[in-house]
């Protein structure tokens, strides 16, 4: 006889009670599976759309530009710095923006215009593939413009159809010329969607008159790395001291709070979750020392001490919470793995997409199964179930033989 | 010949507060069991005979008084100590068999054997020829539900047993069982306790258990009325 197998036997005993504790805490694991994977997908699909289709990890500007951000604000050493930043291992890519007026028959709207360049753009975002319909830039097509999906919807154009752009050129002179719409985005945030023009960069410079320099470069790592954003932030600071240098977090500090919020919302679901799957843990063990106090005070009186019983009463506890966690997996990883897939489509309820501070996010919801969204429910699982018995298991081990004996 | 003296009893008081009212349930009792007793404490209910085995047992302790098992005296001992007294020197049998249901005869009776970790090999000889010895070598991998009452009061005895500890404290054994079986049960008892010398002592209103015991001390209101060789 050893205290495993006793224990084993002993969840055998009451196989009904067992088997309830196990189901309510299998079930309660795999929702949270489940729901920390749909978690991680939003913050993946958040990330994706407003680092990865616009912001990129870092990006570089003239001191005063994102206060004011001024068409002569001008990065002008920009690829002394973007061969600096290859060289530290990053992509990098080049903008240019400037505020102007599109207009389409009676309509018109502000818009910010940004010059592209199409070579370079694709290295640090994914955003000539967030094209809803149309195409992307085309340096073969210098009037060929891209435009959000809000923007269309207010001037009232589709594909190919023409916009007046008039605007104030870096001469002083009035910019203006006629564009053919080539392409519209997906949504990627309120700015982009609502006001997003997008040229390649010579048209760009060639409407403004800007000869040279950039307003911005966006920087990504060019390969996996180690380092954090904010070592990443640092490092290119020290390679070029003469430009603000910030990351995403620092220049979108909503969405950096909506992403920490959604991770620590994660943490206080879990902890509610298994605060009620603790109740009945500790509810079933409870049940389980007063049903079996009579046999403590007999195997006490034989002579075992009371870390055994201690023991028992543990191992009873985490074998459960073992098979949970097993039925749990089984349970939750088919569905998470098939909703990375086939996402949960939340569109009758936002049909293009929801934007909360700017941000747009995806009506569809994917799951992302990541170590993180199956390893916390269960930890979290093991740790209330361990704080669930300690009273039980306490109760039992400290128990006095001859009134355990003696108990009615 | 002197025999060695397993238990002694020094004036030993138990006193329960019920509410306002103080009951004494043992009143300054002297007692002594020597090595190889088949002794049996006996009286009407409340007499103290339980608070008394309780306590000798390391179960209880005394308002006031010693009690010394083996030389050693109680008072004072702590719970780890006291745990280990009845673990290697203390065998019980109690009137509800209480036998651990979730384990076999065999296992069961090899209980405190583990609990004091005395190898497998070892505990499954002397297991073996214990449950040989009380008849049951043939259910030893039946659990408690599967044997008849006085089948799971030998398991309880074989336990007690096999420890080879210094007294075996029985209360009531014989109260749940029928007569044939009691008969068997007492027989079995006298055997160990003739051929291999090991100490009983009963606590019992039972009168076959009186009969076969060979020193009977009666108490009454919680003190030794009388103390006398069995007739």
């Amino acid at each position: 006889m050893n205290l495993f197998s006793y224990a084993a036997r002993n969840l055998r005993r009451s196989g009904q009670r067992t088997c309830i504790m196990i189901g309510a805490m299998g079930f309660a694991g795999a929702i949270m599976i489940f729901y920390a994977a749909l978690l991680e997908g939003f913050i993946m699909t958040t990330e994706k759309n407003a680092i990865g289709m616009e912001t990129g990890q870092v990006q570089i500007h003239v001191h005063t530009y994102l206060d004011d951000p001024d068409i002569y604000s001008q990065i002008t050493s920009q690829d002394e710095a973007m061969a600096k930043l290859n060289r530290l291992g990053y992509h990098s890519a080049p903008r240019l923006f400037a505020f102007g007026l599109a207009a389409a028959g009676s309509s018109s709207s502000g818009v910010m215009l940004r010059g592209v360049d199409t070579e370079r753009e694709p290295l640090v975002t994914g955003i000539h593939q967030h094209v809803k319909s149309g195409n992307w830039l085309d340096r073969n097509d210098p009037t060929g413009v891209v435009i959000g999906q809000k923007l269309a919807r207010i001037i009232g154009v589709g594909l190919g159809d023409e916009i007046v752009i008039v605007g104030q050129a870096a001469d002083g002179s009035m910019a203006n010329d006629l564009y053919r719409v080539r392409g519209i985005m997906k949504s990627v945030g309120e700015g982009i969607d609502r006001a997003g023009f997008f040229m390649i960069q010579e048209t760009f410079r060639s409407l403004f008159l800007l000869d040279e320099g950039c307003h911005e470069i966006v920087v990504v790592p060019s390969k996996n790395t180690t380092k954090s954003l904010d070592e990443m932030t640092a490092e290119i600071r020290a390679a070029i001291p003469q430009y603000e240098v910030k990351n995403w977090r620092q220049l979108r500090p909503v969405l950096a709070r909506i992403i920490d919020m959604t991770s620590a919302s994660l943490v206080v679901m879990l902890i509610v979750t298994y605060a009620a799957v603790g109740i009945l843990t500790l509810n079933g063990m409870l049940m389980n020392v007063f049903e079996r106090i009579r046999e403590f005070g007999i195997i006490k009186a034989l002579g075992m001490p009371p870390w055994k019983i201690f023991t028992i009463i543990s191992l009873e506890a985490i074998m459960q919470v073992s098979i949970a966690s097993i039925l749990a997996l089984f349970l939750a990883i088919p569905l998470s793995l098939y909703c990375e897939i086939h996402p949960l489509n939340l569109s009758s309820l936002a049909p293009d997409s929801a934007t909360i501070a700017g941000i747009a996010f995806d009506p569809l919801w994917y799951c992302d199964l990541t170590s993180n969204s199956i390893l916390l429910p269960l930890f979290f699982m093991f740790l209330f179930t361990v704080l669930a018995i300690l009273y039980p298991a306490l109760k039992a081990s400290l128990i006095q033989p001859l009134k355990a004996i003696y108990h009615r | 010949m002197n025999r060695k003296s397993i238990v002694e009893l020094n004036q030993i008081c138990k006193i329960y507060q019920q509410g306002k009212l103080q009951v004494t349930a043992v009143d300054c009792l002297s007692l002594q069991i020597a090595q190889g007793e088949f002794s049996a404490l006996y009286g009407p209910s409340g007499s103290g005979k339980t608070t008394v085995l309780n306590m000798i047992g390391a179960l209880d302790e005394p308002s006031s008084g010693d009690v010394i098992i083996e030389g050693k005296t109680l008072a004072g001992m702590d719970r780890t100590a006291l745990s280990r007294l009845r673990r290697d020197r203390i065998g019980f049998v109690f009137q509800a068999y209480n036998l651990v249901p979730v384990l076999t005869a065999y296992e069961n009776a090899e209980f405190v054997l583990a609990l004091q970790g005395v190898p497998i090999r070892e505990r499954r000889q002397r297991v073996m020829s214990i449950l040989e010895e009380v008849g049951l070598a043939d259910l030893a991998d039946r659990r408690p539900d599967e044997l008849s009452g006085g089948q799971q009061q030998r398991v309880a005895i074989a336990r007690a047993i096999a420890p080879e500890p210094a007294i075996i404290l029985a209360d009531e054994p014989t109260a749940n069982v029928d007569s044939a079986t009691a008969n068997g049960l007492l027989d079995l008892m006298e055997n160990l306790n003739s051929n291999k010398g090991v100490t009983f002592l009963f606590s019992t209103h039972d009168q076959r258990v009186m009969d076969r015991a060979r020193r009977l001390i009666e108490l009454k209101d919680g003190k030794i009325a009388s103390d006398g060789v069995s007739p």
